[in-house]
């Protein structure tokens, strides 16, 4: 902001900002007063946009800007001041400063001189039109994820097998370290939550099939589902959440960071530190996650059973030996691998996607969630169907 | 309003304190900066210069000393008063730190949105204005922070720190990691705009260029206190000091004073 005088006053008050237009002899001027900065410059905005550009009878009528009473000026009022200016001028009135200091004139100069560019517009585009575009991105994008997560199946392959034929390629301090984190740490969540399922389907089912006297078919309902689908289908989902978006984010960042670029330089091939830790840990952690998932689910159910059917705990495990083969339990089991692949390639391939701002991380960190979870169910589908056709 | 010789006072810092954990960075630290000056702050690494601007500005609390911003104490100040100075200043960061989910035009826009109710066309036209200031091309306004090259966000988020039309800026190095080019065009502008916007101008630097080209003043900070104050010239012909030898004798001041070149020439 600058001043009238350079002289500072020791009272800070200034008059109210304002202006009034007068005509005198040929002259159209508008007088502005008080402090034209940027916390008046909506009053004065309005003020000024209500203010007609005066019509020039003839041509020897001139316009001027008044200036001597203007005791603060900043960018935005030159830029008003301007914007008037050039109104006036445009509408055929020759116009030109009076009063100004040297400190204001040097001010509207250059907001004159910078104030002549065009902003660039936005295209503007149509609600429909932004919908058929968004609907177009996101069905090509379903077919570019297909292309992009196959061909990164391909590359881990590769690396895996390269890592097979070279063993030292593999990083067993960083698959550890994963093991521990996506594994041994995920036990409690995943145990607190499957035993809370197993129990309240137990109660449910107990419910609904008492109307047909047939409570104690119950059991037979909780131990096939959570053998089957339940275990596996939470433990995946738990999974997913938690160390998928955590494999997203913490590539990603690096990824942020030139971190990966740097790896690349080095001749370190971030698909063996990185990628390959990862999803063998998963690989190693999911199956065993799911194997406690499906006990915890059974305790719950059996908790349940005690308090609702009064069957005692070796009772509940009599019927469980009766009903519950070897097949049921590998049915669930051969899943887990899958779906530890299909989470660890999408956290890592998400996290390889990020690009520089902090916002993208977080689109692909849900990306990664919501991708893994929606395919961990595809899969689950697909043996569900595959299962049924040869009679398991 | 403090006023001493002439010349009014918009900072006063007097018996500053602050240490780390064991580490004391300043015992009892003064400094004054005077209305419409430029002024560099320089030190070794690890003086605090980073953290003065922090305490400043209030990010960070001192242990111990006042620090008296446009004649008001602002260890007293209510929500309110300290809100009113916050408009008046801008502060640019290192590298920008623009927010990176916000277009360049959007980041100018953030402190008038903030501060003030002004209509959208009004406020378009205004940071349309600031950019070109800060000698951005209008292709930029559109853009976001991370398609930007690190001169550019230099250049927008001083745009930013403008944004306001500010009586202080604060710059925190404002030259590092630009080239020797953009760095010289960064200095003019640094000047061009404090002589437009009658700007108080408080700067964090390192770079001899700088300091010799655009800054009134220089504080040195050094033994936990500022040792020294005076322009460029005078520090260099009288430096009084172990440090402000070595840096404004070096062989790289040499390289970048006027005095030294001309002595050169004749």
């Amino acid at each position: 902001m600058l001043k009238r005088d350079n002289q500072f006053v020791l009272q800070t008050e200034t008059e109210a900002p304002g202006f009034r237009v007068e005509l005198r002899g040929t002259t159209f001027r508008l007088i502005a007063s008080g402090a034209w900065t940027i916390s008046e410059a909506a009053v004065l905005d309005e003020e000024l946009k209500r203010l007609k550009v005066p019509i020039p009878p003839s041509s020897e009528f001139t316009g001027e800007m008044d200036i001597s009473g203007i005791a603060e000026i900043d960018t935005s009022g030159a830029w008003l001041l301007q914007r008037t200016a050039g109104a006036w001028q445009r509408g055929g009135l020759k116009t030109r400063y009076a009063g100004a200091t040297d400190s204001f004139r040097i001010l509207i100069e250059e907001v004159h001189r910078r104030g002549q560019g065009e902003l660039p517009e936005i295209d503007e585009v149509s609600p429909f039109q932004q919908f058929v575009e968004t609907t177009k991105k996101s069905a090509s994008s379903i077919w570019q994820d297909t292309i992009a997560l196959t061909s990164f199946l391909g590359e881990v392959t590769v690396a895996a097998a390269r890592a097979v034929r070279e063993p030292w390629r593999f990083r067993p301090i960083s698959f550890i370290h994963h093991l521990d984190y996506a594994g041994l740490r995920a036990l409690p969540i995943i145990f607190l939550i499957c035993f809370l399922i197993g129990a309240v389907v137990m109660q449910q089912g107990v419910v609904q099939l008492s109307y047909f006297g047939a409570e104690v078919m119950a059991v037979n309902m909780v131990a096939i589902l959570s053998l089957r689908e339940v275990g596996i289908l939470l433990t995946s989902i738990m999974v997913a959440g938690r160390s998928g978006s955590a494999f997203t984010a913490e590539i990603g960042s690096m990824k942020m960071r030139e971190e990966i670029d740097a790896m690349r330089t080095l001749g370190i091939d971030p698909m063996d530190t990185l990628v390959l830790p990862r999803v063998a840990a998963l690989i190693v952690a999911l199956p065993l996650l799911t194997f406690m998932g499906d006990i915890a689910a059974l305790v719950g159910g059996g908790v349940m059973a005690w308090v609702m059917l009064g069957l005692d705990p070796p009772l509940y495990i009599d019927k469980l030996q009766e009903i519950v083969s070897f097949r049921h339990f590998m049915v669930g089991m051969i899943k887990a691998p899958f779906a530890a692949i299909i989470i660890a390639l999408v956290g890592c391939l998400e996290g390889l996607r990020v690009q520089g701002s902090a916002e993208s991380l977080g689109t692909h960190v849900t990306a990664a969630v919501v991708k893994a979870i929606f395919l961990v169910i595809c899969i689950d589908g697909i043996f569900a169907m595959f299962l049924a056709g040869i009679g398991q | 309003m403090i006023v001493e010789d002439g010349q009014e006072i918009v900072i006063r810092v007097r018996g500053l304190a602050k240490s780390f954990g064991s580490h004391q960075i300043w015992e009892s630290l003064d400094l004054d900066v005077f209305r419409g000056e430029i002024l560099a702050i320089v030190g070794g690494s690890g003086q605090g210069k980073s953290v003065l601007m922090r305490v400043i500005t209030g990010l960070v609390e001192p242990d111990n000393g006042v620090v008296t911003l446009f004649g008001q104490e602002e260890q007293t100040l209510s929500a309110e008063a300290r809100l009113e100075i916050e408009k008046r200043w801008g502060i640019l960061f290192q590298d920008g730190a623009l927010f990176s989910s916000l277009t360049v035009l959007q980041n100018i826009q953030v402190p008038m949105r903030e501060h003030l109710n002004l209509p959208q066309s009004m406020m378009d036209d205004l940071a349309f204005l600031k950019l070109s200031m800060v000698g951005l091309r209008p292709e930029a306004a559109h853009k976001y922070p991370s398609e930007l090259s690190g001169g550019m966000r230099k250049r927008a988020g001083l745009a930013r720190a403008l944004a306001l039309d500010p009586e202080i800026v604060f710059l925190d190095e404002p030259t590092a990691g630009l080239d020797p080019i953009g760095a010289s065009e960064f200095d003019h502008l640094i000047r061009k705009l404090q002589q437009t916007l009658g700007l108080t101008v408080y700067m964090v630097t390192h770079d001899l260029d700088t300091i010799f080209t655009v800054c009134d003043r220089v504080a040195v900070l050094a033994d936990q206190k500022i040792v020294r104050t005076g322009s460029p010239a005078e520090l260099q012909s009288k430096p009084d000091h172990p440090w402000i030898e070595e840096y404004f004798c070096g062989e790289r001041a040499r390289a970048a004073s006027p005095a030294e070149e001309r002595r050169v020439v004749s």
